[in-house]
């Protein structure tokens, strides 16, 4: 009992000190490397900080069930994302549009 | 049927409520309330719904990102990193105190739970606080939803792209903190509920559920924080003065 509750509170720590870390390198990143990528880089960043939460601070680690569920809702949300971001990286109506020129 | 019969202590305990078929004969009732499992399992398809809900935004924010990367990238610079980098880590330490509680509660020590419960609340107030700071300044500087900066065809008006991106940062920052205060009345709810002995070593899936949404709260803005406050770091949109 208090041997797993050692454990338990440990790997709680353990992921703290990986978020932490994650956290300086989003921070610091765009100060060292001035890059095109970012954007990209930060959300992966991001991306796989998610990936410790839902694991270990929200128990999905051995969760069938739910963690299908959730990978399930991931996709149809990352569905949806490809759907419009293919539109909106073909954009015709820009000279048009409220949402890019208002005024016109 | 009513059991007053049972006291505070196991007042949790799930009393079967007793059926009469026409012979007389007693059956019983099934009783969902030490469910553990549904209860988690239905409290995981309601944060599915606020990622659906935040999943939207998030599309609407990227279209919008995608049609004026340049604004974004100059009205991201502008903001205060440090303030948003603070917080960033305020929340983490919340949802280490927030998991800390529950293994505590877990294994027996609610004394030690009601503690880490207590201790998380504070920090988020902490982060409300950071943020009120924060759209305080902002406001002083004229940035604020009905603001001339951010309404279009004034003389103060900001370029449309920042518009867009100031509106979906009040929004969504807004809506994040809504969260938290939702997360801190929840989390007082529940050490009321512990005072009560309805949530108890044996039966926390109240405690258990909370700590799920605390966590959800801290994930969400996993992805706002790089979204608003990163994006424009470093020199990327052209030697822009940081921080407001």
């Amino acid at each position: 009992m208090v041997t797993s509750y050692l454990i338990e509170k440990v790997g709680y720590y353990k992921v703290l000190i990986g978020l932490l870390l994650l956290t300086v390198v989003t921070f610091s990143l765009p100060e060292v490397v001035v890059s095109k990528y970012t954007f990209s880089a930060q959300m992966f960043i991001a991306t796989v900080k998610a990936w410790l939460i839902l694991m270990y601070y929200m128990h999905l680690k051995g969760e069938k069930t739910i963690g299908w569920s959730v990978l399930f809702s991931l996709l149809i949300v990352a569905f949806f994302f490809s759907i419009v971001m293919i539109d909106v990286n073909n954009f015709q109506y820009t000279d048009v549009s409220h949402i890019t020129s208002p005024t016109k | 049927m009513a059991h007053d019969s049972h006291d505070a202590h196991d007042s949790h305990v799930y009393v079967p409520e007793i059926a009469v078929d026409r012979e007389g004969k007693e059956h019983v009732v099934q009783g969902w309330q030490g469910d553990y499992e549904g209860g988690k399992l239905g409290f995981w398809l309601f944060m599915l719904t606020e990622v659906m809900m935040f999943g939207a935004m998030f599309l609407a924010l990227t279209y919008y990102y995608t049609l004026h990367q340049q604004d974004f990238l100059i009205a991201s610079a502008s903001l205060n990193r440090w303030l948003g980098g603070f917080n960033t880590v305020v929340l983490l330490f919340s949802a280490l105190t927030m998991g800390l509680g529950l293994l505590k509660m877990r294994h027996g020590d609610v004394k030690g739970a009601k503690l880490m419960i207590w201790t998380t609340i504070l920090l988020a107030l902490v982060f409300l606080g950071v943020k009120a700071v924060e759209w305080t300044a902002e406001y002083h500087h004229g940035i604020f939803l009905g603001l001339d900066a951010l309404q279009s065809g004034n003389e103060h008006s900001k370029p449309f792209g920042q518009i867009l991106f100031f509106g979906m940062y009040f929004t969504m920052t807004g809506l994040h903190g809504f969260h938290i205060i939702i997360g801190i009345g929840l989390m007082l709810w529940l050490l009321k509920r512990i005072n009560a002995q309805k949530v108890t070593p044996d039966h926390n899936i109240l405690h258990f559920n909370i700590a799920l949404y605390w966590d959800l709260v801290h994930l969400i803005w996993v992805f706002v924080f790089p979204y608003f406050y990163m994006i424009g770091a470093g020199d990327i949109a052209g030697g822009v003065v940081h921080g407001h």
